[in-house]
Formats: structure tokens, sequence, C-alpha cells
């Protein structure tokens, strides 16, 4: 629903006080329209499939390969995993945000079992690339490890990575993990800083994993909600994204790892990190935002600070990515959008071949949806942190409405950089 | 005088943040000697919240507690304290702040009743649930 606004405090001033006083309204800053709102939701459905084996793998990656020297098969993911009970959905959740089952989407374990080549061994399908492309749930998990400290003071998780206490946690884990293995021992022996350091990757792992174990099913809903003509417009999409993400802001996001069939505790529980604060927000600013230059993209020139000197400047994630030179095989980006591709709602299909250069341009075509719906997602954080942090969109107190006004406008100041896409999706014509 | 608990719990407004408490296994700690400073949303507080929000965290008491402390600040701290300083450090480590200028307010809550004196600390009543991050 969005609110009538009321004259309360004079218009912002800020180049883009369009999309401010939208979002004081209660609005996205993707603009409202049928069109938008069939093409997030598509893109949502198309996300969410994948994201249901990336979640498993991760965090069977980061329980049981663990410092596996030689992973080689970490992308096999085993029945037990796929049969995991996601925990937001189904008969047994501790939440129920899907109406769906809790065990990976029929439509994945379609996927997995035929690819586009046909039924042909696993092991076929992983060498020629006709598989989930895990590779991109990698690159942003690297993406949060490589920005680590970003989210500081209140990301705690960040900061346990390098107390005694993970140290010890993990020394013990890699005692046990290598326990018949005295080569491995002695690199430890020789090197610690590098297990540790591989231990920390493990527990990133963990983190998207729990992170995403909750996406995919609120991504599944919001498909069913909009299938059964459930959202009025872009607005209820968003809301429903703000709900999702007070619901669950006080999931446990730990790091546990199986060794001989026995749980070793890297990360607690009991430590109090919860999926908000340390698993959401962190993923927002690395991926939505930060990432960093992809290899084969463009060529960068660090002398000429074409890449920024400091982290926190950093702006090439997919709120700023120009889709059509992302493209290109191999690309994690790109990886993503042949993912997305195998689970196309009908409409989106039909809208795609409709438009621009139909069957050949599809993949930047559905990129560039994607773009528009994590400026709604982005949104929904936005709208988030301001019912978190500051005051109701109604609020009587002009003082209040004021301090929201300085928030939404300090978060638009990171849209003025040329590289935003923010004011291209504001048209239809940007495809 | 009673403690902050006893308070509480006589006062009729704190019945959800009592739940959470026991919950969380705090309760302990609230009737220890401190002191503190508490600042304790009422029930209309918590149901400011959208749906779900509190049904996980009961489900997680360390997720709970980490909220709950973020509402507890060590030593006896009255408005007129607070409105001294910028902010203070809560026991959860994340920063409280204070904003004098406009009524009593502490991050974005309201404080609708100040200085309520216990034997082991001071309580303010909030009208919104703090969340970290500010």
């Amino acid at each position: 629903m969005i609110l009538e606004v009321q004259a309360k405090i004079p218009p912002s001033k800020h180049r883009y006080a369009e999309i401010i006083h939208r979002l004081e309204a209660g609005g996205s800053m993707l603009p409202d329209s049928p069109e938008n709102l069939m093409q997030i939701i598509g893109i949502y459905k198309a996300y969410a499939v994948p994201m249901d084996f990336y979640w498993r793998d991760l965090l069977y990656i980061a329980e049981r390969e663990f410092l596996n020297p030689l992973p080689f098969f970490k992308y096999f993911l085993p029945q037990e995993y796929l049969d995991l009970p996601n925990h937001y959905a189904g008969e047994t959740a501790d939440l129920r945000i899907w109406r769906g089952g809790a065990t990976a989407h029929p439509e994945l374990l379609e996927f997995m079992a035929k690819g586009e080549t046909g039924k042909l061994p696993r092991i076929l399908h992983h060498l020629w690339h006709d598989r989930i492309n895990m590779e991109f749930a990698e690159a942003c998990m690297r993406a949060m490890l490589w920005h680590r400290h970003m989210c500081a003071p209140f990301n705690k998780f960040d900061a346990y990575l390098d107390t005694p206490e993970y140290r010890s946690n993990c020394d013990r884990a890699i005692r046990a993990y290598f326990a018949k293995n005295p080569l491995m021992m002695g690199l430890y022996r020789a090197f610690p800083e590098m297990f540790m350091e591989q231990c920390r990757q493990a527990s990133y792992y963990s983190n998207l994993g729990l992170f995403w174990e909750v996406m995919a099913p609120v991504f599944f809903e919001m498909s069913d909600i909009y299938d059964e003509g459930g959202f009025n417009g872009v607005p209820d999409a968003m809301n429903f994204l703000v709900n999702g993400i007070f619901a669950v802001a006080g999931r446990p996001i730990y790091h546990h790892v199986y060794i001989d069939g026995q749980c070793m505790e890297i990360i607690p529980k009991s430590k109090g990190f919860t999926w908000l604060y340390e698993a959401a927000l962190p993923y927002v600013e690395a991926v939505f935002y930060r990432t960093a230059p992809f290899r084969g993209t463009k060529s960068y020139n660090a002398q000429a600070k074409q890449v920024p000197e400091h982290q926190a400047d950093f702006h090439f994630g997919i709120l700023y990515a120009d889709v059509f030179p992302v493209g290109s095989a191999g690309i994690p980006p790109t990886l993503l959008m042949q993912d997305m591709l195998h689970f196309l709602p009908p409409y989106l299909e039909e809208f795609y071949q409709q438009r621009c250069r139909g069957e050949e341009d599809k993949l930047i075509q559905l990129g560039i949806t994607f773009q528009r719906s994590m400026y709604n997602v982005t949104s929904a954080v936005i709208q988030a942190l301001r019912a978190a942090l500051f005051y109701p969109l109604d609020d009587p107190n002009p003082h209040h409405l004021q301090a929201n006004r300085r928030f939404f406008e300090t978060q638009m100041d990171r849209f003025l950089r040329p590289e935003a896409r923010l004011m291209d999706i504001q048209t239809p014509e940007y495809r | 005088m009673a403690d902050i608990l006893t308070l509480a719990q006589g006062a009729g407004c704190f019945a959800t943040l009592l739940t959470a408490v026991e919950v969380a296994g705090l309760t302990g700690a609230l009737a220890s000697p401190g002191p503190f400073t508490v600042f304790a949303p009422q029930d209309s507080a918590f149901a400011k919240l959208p749906p779900g929000t509190i049904t996980t965290l009961v489900q997680n008491p360390p997720q709970l507690g980490r909220i709950l402390t973020y509402h507890v600040v060590a030593g006896r701290w009255s408005q007129a304290d607070l409105k001294a300083v910028p902010y203070v450090e809560s026991l959860e480590g994340s920063r409280i702040w204070i904003d004098g200028s406009h009524g009593f307010e502490v991050n974005n809550a309201t404080v609708v009743a100040a200085d309520i004196e216990a034997d082991n600390g001071i309580v303010h009543i909030l009208d919104t649930v703090m969340l970290m991050g500010r």
C-alpha cells in the first residue's frame, strides 16, 4: 500500500528527489508497474531454484568437505543434502515461509538429472558445465570474505573469526579432520595461518548457505502469491520482503563441521550471531554494492585509479553492473544468468521472446530484469533498516520525518556515481 | 525498594519483555546487584514488530539475549546523566544514541516514563524496541 504523503517537511533537493519521495511514500526504488512486477517475480522464481542448490551445497562444503585439499567432488551434492529439510518451508519448518516442500525443489531435481544435454552420467554433466554453476555462489562467498570488516562493529561474526576462541575451535577441528593424514598435519604445523584462513573461508560458506536457505523459500512463496494474483504492485512485493527480513532476523548464523559423524562447533549457535546482522547486511554490502572487478569483463588500470583505493568505494555489484560486457563465459554473474535461464516461468520466457533480439539476447534481458529485481530487494533492505532504526513513514513528528529523509538521502548518495543503474531502471526501455 | 525484575513484574505493561527475559535466561541477571540502567520496551513496543520477529527470536535464546542486552547499560544512568552524553555503550557492545533535543529519545525510541528507581538500577520505559545498527 502506498501511503499518502502529508507535506510536513519541504521537498528533498537531492538529485534523486523523486525516488526519495517514492520511498517516503512506502514505495520501492523500482517504479510500480505491472510489467516491473511481472519481471521481478518471474526472475525471483528463476533465481530460487538454483539458490535451492546453492544453499545446500554451500552447507555441504562448509560442514563435510571442510578443508579437503582436493575437493574435486564438492559440487556433487549427496542425497542427504538434497533431502535436508529447509527450516523455512514444509511441514517441519521453524517458521513456514513457503507453503511448498522442505526438500530440494522438483524443478531442480529434474534439471540435475537431465540438464540441457539429456540423461548422462553426473561427471559428464559436470565437465560439460551442464549443471548448476556453484562457482557463482562461491564468488559471492568470496566477496563476503574479501570485504571482511565492512559491517563492523555490528557484524560480530567477522570479528569472532580473529579471536583466540575461534582459533582454538578451528585447531581442534583441523586436528580431528587430518588425524589420519600426517602430510596435511605437517603442513598445518608449518603454515598454520593458511589453514586458519581456509577455516574462515569455510565459515563464510556456512554463513552464505544459511542466508540463502531463507531467501529460496521467500522467493518461491512470492512466486506462488503472484500466480494466485496476490500482489497488487511492486510495493506489495517489497513489503513482503521487508516482513520476511524482520521475521527471520534472529535466525542463528553458525558453522558446524561433521568429522567421522561427530559434530564440531567451530562457531556455535550460542554466540548469538543473527541472520540480519551477520549474514544479510554483509551480503547486501559485499554482493549488491561492492564485489570486485570480474576477470575478463573489462580491463581496469589500477595505477590510473580505475580500481578504487579503498575497499569501501568498490562498486562492481549488480546495482552498478553493465550487464552487456559481463555476459561472457565463466564470469560469475553470467553463470547465474545461465542458471536462471533454465527455470524461467513461461510468462517471462514469452516476454523475452517478444523483445529485443528474442532468443539471442535472452541472457542479457534476464540480467537486466535481475538488476531491476535486486533494486527492489535493496529497497526492501533500506525500508527494513528505516523501520528498525528510524521512524514510521506516517510519523506525526516532523523531526522524525527529517531523520528518515536524511537516511534515505544517504542511501541514495551511493547511486550518485555514474555507474549506478538507478536511473536506467526507471524506464521500461532499459532492457 | 524492589529490584528491577520485581518492579517490572508489578508494572503490568511488560508481559512480553518478562517472557523474553525468562526465555533468554536473563532473569537472574536482572535480579543481581547491578547496578544497571534498563531501557524497557513496553508490550505495545513489541506488538509493533512485524509478525514472526518474536517467534524466531524466542526459538533462539542466545540471539534473543543479544537484543535484550542491547537494552541494558552498566551503571545507574538517570535522564539528566544520559542527556549530558551523546551515547552510552550497551552490554551487547553497540552504542545507544541519546537525543534530548526534542523530549527524551534513545535511538528511534521515545522514553515514555523515565527515572524509575529500583534497588539494583534505574528503568526508562520505551515505546519502541531498539535494534543495533544506528
